[in-house]
């Protein structure tokens, strides 16, 4: 049976990637930090007990090697990270730790108790930053432009380092963004299908969001996990890009949300005091604050995934609107459940 | 009058550019790590002047950092400071990421943190490293990066985060991307002093040979008395960017070799290929006053290769594009190659042959190890 070793297991891509892999057969290991609170998403996926937790903490390199001593992999998902691109800009010191040199760590503890397992790192397309809309693929050079996307940066080019210098299975996966139902609530997505879902049942009046001109490439990160699993599954390791390849503003997706949870938004005003109304009765249900823009804004990321298509046979299915249905759908439901459970 | 700080004051770049600023007025802090073995060589000339000051610091430590910038408030910061050994970043990829990559962070946290965002200015040492194996000849501020070390990969990251404080905070932050820049002063461990250390050496029968890596490689190679030139004038310019500091030129590592054994009178040919390569005495002509003291025969071998020093990634050539320097700082490098390799060489000289005086009167301590 195979073994896989999943750091953030119970992160968004960790859980996801857990029930996949447990669907495969593969004995699962997940490392986590912060105790039980990232439990409800393998509950929700109904594998909670399914995958074995292990101690392992990307600060701590001897910690490490004792936890791939213990385990063993074939296969090596790097998840861990410092992942809010905000909260970067308030703990740059701790993001680097734990994105960046945690990789480090990390290769180095491969290298030395199991150089034949498989490596994955979690690479992003914020790594590209921003310069207009021009498709991004596995050529194109990059322009990080928070804390957060130098230390993925960083881990990015040491995991290419490891894999020319050491002969390590070790791949990137720069995904675009990715969201689901099991996204925190403090990505701008999750929070904008939770506050609809909420606002249509009278538990909360409005949401205040940040730039809604950015555009991104949105896919959905059930889909993502399975490209994740593909690229390791090649002979030779090698960099992909998982992205849609398709844009759509903040804006487009509060709208979608909204009408996923029956309402229809009016836009009124501009930049910081532009408002959406609700159409019926004129109440506020959409704010724009300052205090959610970042330092140095990333206007679009959209990915040229060919590369993905053509090599792993991989592409994604779900499309922008269904993506914000089901996150809505699951939104609802997990109200239902509450008021069950009450 | 203005106030420097510079980290990595004890190195090659800091000794010159505490020379090249104390001439010009400023007070000068420097930043040394607290060492069992004494360091303060290179600036133990400039240790009385009355506007030098040292303090014990280290990157790793952002208290201390802090509290160093806290009390000084520089106007400038020159972060020369690292773990700066390609080869030794492999052995320490983590101390190197955290020194290197973090430590820059600190400094610009620091700053921030101090409210000091609009007073200090600081320059960034970042490296030709950086392009590793390089995505375009010759190498400018536009070519993409693609480092072949955890030295290159800590050093890209401090690149980019200083990019981004600058955009962040508005930070006058500015990047130095240098290219090779040598001295009679550089550290004994990089390729261009060993090469000329050992050539001394070996024409008065102190060493036998000179090992060597790969002796193909094309570098890029300035004076850094006329680098640090560009560090000063990069923190004066009105708006904050960075540069391709670089002479426009290269040469072998091999022709490094021959032009240093020429400047002791040792004519050097090339016999095998690869691994097998050895360099031999096709002639010599003693230097004046030298004939007495010169150990080396015609035909000897004194250069060979050893797979050691071959890099697990080689970086196989860079060429800088000093265009945009030349044409915003107005700066240029003055000091040619000959010029570079004639210094080293006579200062390595004048080591090499009081190293001998003591031997051959007994006094034989001084060996490296």
């Amino acid at each position: 049976m195979k073994k896989a070793l999943i750091t953030g297991s119970r992160g968004q891509d960790g859980a996801y990637l857990s029930r996949f892999l447990l669907k495969k057969g593969y004995q699962v290991y997940g490392a986590d930090r912060g105790g039980d609170t990232g439990i409800w998403r393998l509950r929700e996926l109904g594998i909670e007990g399914q995958v074995k937790e292990i101690a392992l903490d990307l600060l701590e390199p001897t910690n490490i090697m004792d936890a791939l001593e213990k385990v063993k992999p074939d296969e090596i998902y790097n998840f861990a990270a410092q992942s809010i691109v905000k909260l970067s800009f308030e703990q740059p010191v701790l993001t680097a730790e734990v994105n960046a040199v945690g990789v480090t760590r990390m290769l180095e503890a491969i290298r030395k108790v199991c150089p034949k397992a498989r490596f994955y790192q979690a690479s992003t397309a914020e790594l590209f930053g921003s310069t207009g809309g021009a498709q991004r693929n596995e050529t194109t050079a990059f322009y990080p432009r928070s804390p957060y996307a130098v230390a993925k940066l960083y881990s990015h080019w040491i995991t290419v380092n490891y894999r020319q210098v050491y002969g390590l299975h070790a791949s990137c996966g720069i995904l675009f963004n990715h969201e689901s139902p099991l996204r925190g609530e403090e990505f701008v997505t999750r929070k904008i299908t939770a506050a609809a879902a909420r606002i249509s049942k009278g538990l909360q009046s409005k949401v205040i969001v940040g730039n809604m001109d950015s555009r991104r490439d949105w896919g959905y990160a059930k889909e993502y996990v399975e490209g994740m699993w593909l690229i390791l599954q090649q002979p030779k390791a090698d960099d992909y890009i998982l992205a849609t390849g398709e844009t759509h503003t903040v804006r487009e997706f509060i709208e979608a949300s909204f009408t996923a949870a029956g309402f229809k938004l009016l836009w009124k005003g501009k930049g910081l005091g532009e408002k959406g109304l609700d159409a019926r009765t004129g109440k506020t249900l959409v704010e724009v604050s300052k205090e959610f823009y970042r330092q140095a804004e990333v206007d679009e990321l959209v990915g040229d995934a060919s590369k993905a298509r053509e090599k792993l046979g991989w592409a994604p299915k779900t499309k922008f609107k269904d993506l914000v249905a089901l996150m809505v759908d699951a939104e609802f439901k997990r109200l239902e459940k509450k008021k069950v459970n009450l | 009058m203005k106030k420097a700080l510079i980290t990595g004051i004890t190195g090659q770049d800091g000794a010159y550019l505490s020379e090249f600023l104390l001439n010009k007025g400023y007070e000068v802090h420097g930043i040394r790590r607290r060492s069992a073995s004494f360091n303060m060589a290179r600036i133990k000339h400039l240790c009385a002047h009355p506007r030098l000051k040292l303090h014990y610091g280290d990157l790793t430590d952002s208290t201390n950092l802090t509290r160093l910038i806290a009390e000084i408030k520089p106007d400038e910061i020159y972060n020369l400071g690292a773990q700066s050994h390609v080869a030794v970043s492999f052995e320490e990829p983590e101390y190197t990421a955290d020194c290197d990559g973090l430590g820059t962070m600190r400094l610009l946290e620091a700053i921030r943190l101090l409210g000091l965002e609009k007073k200090t200015r600081i320059y960034q040492a970042s490296t030709s490293e950086l392009f590793g194996k390089v995505q375009e000849i010759p190498q400018s501020e536009k070519t993409p990066f693609y480092p072949r070390s955890p030295y290159g990969v800590a050093k890209m990251y401090a690149y980019w985060i200083t990019v981004n404080y600058r955009e962040s905070y508005g930070i006058f932050a500015c990047n130095g991307i240098l290219f090779n820049h040598e001295s009679p002063l550089r550290g004994e461990e990089f390729v261009t002093r060993k090469i000329t250390r050992a050539m001394a050496r070996i024409l008065l029968g102190e060493q036998k040979n000179l090992s060597m890596g790969n002796m193909n490689s094309l570098r890029d190679w300035g004076h850094a008395k006329d680098y640090v030139r560009a560090m000063w004038m990069i923190l004066q310019q009105k708006k904050a960017e960075d540069f391709v500091i670089a002479t426009g030129k290269q040469y072998t590592v091999r022709k490094f070799i021959e032009l240093a054994a020429k400047e002791l009178g040792i004519t050097i040919a090339w016999k095998g290929k690869g691994v097998d390569e050895v360099g031999f005495v096709k002639a010599i002509k003693p230097l004046p006053g030298l004939d007495a003291e010169i150990k080396i025969k015609k035909g000897e071998v004194i250069v060979r290769v050893d797979p050691k020093f071959y890099r697990p990634a080689e970086v196989e050539t860079l060429l800088g594009n000093p265009a945009k320097s030349r044409k915003v700082l107005g700066w240029k490098s003055e000091i040619s190659f000959e010029g570079l390799v004639s210094e080293m060489a006579a200062s390595d000289l004048k080591l090499a042959l009081s190293e001998h005086c003591l031997n051959k009167a007994g006094y034989g301590a001084v060996k490296n190890c």
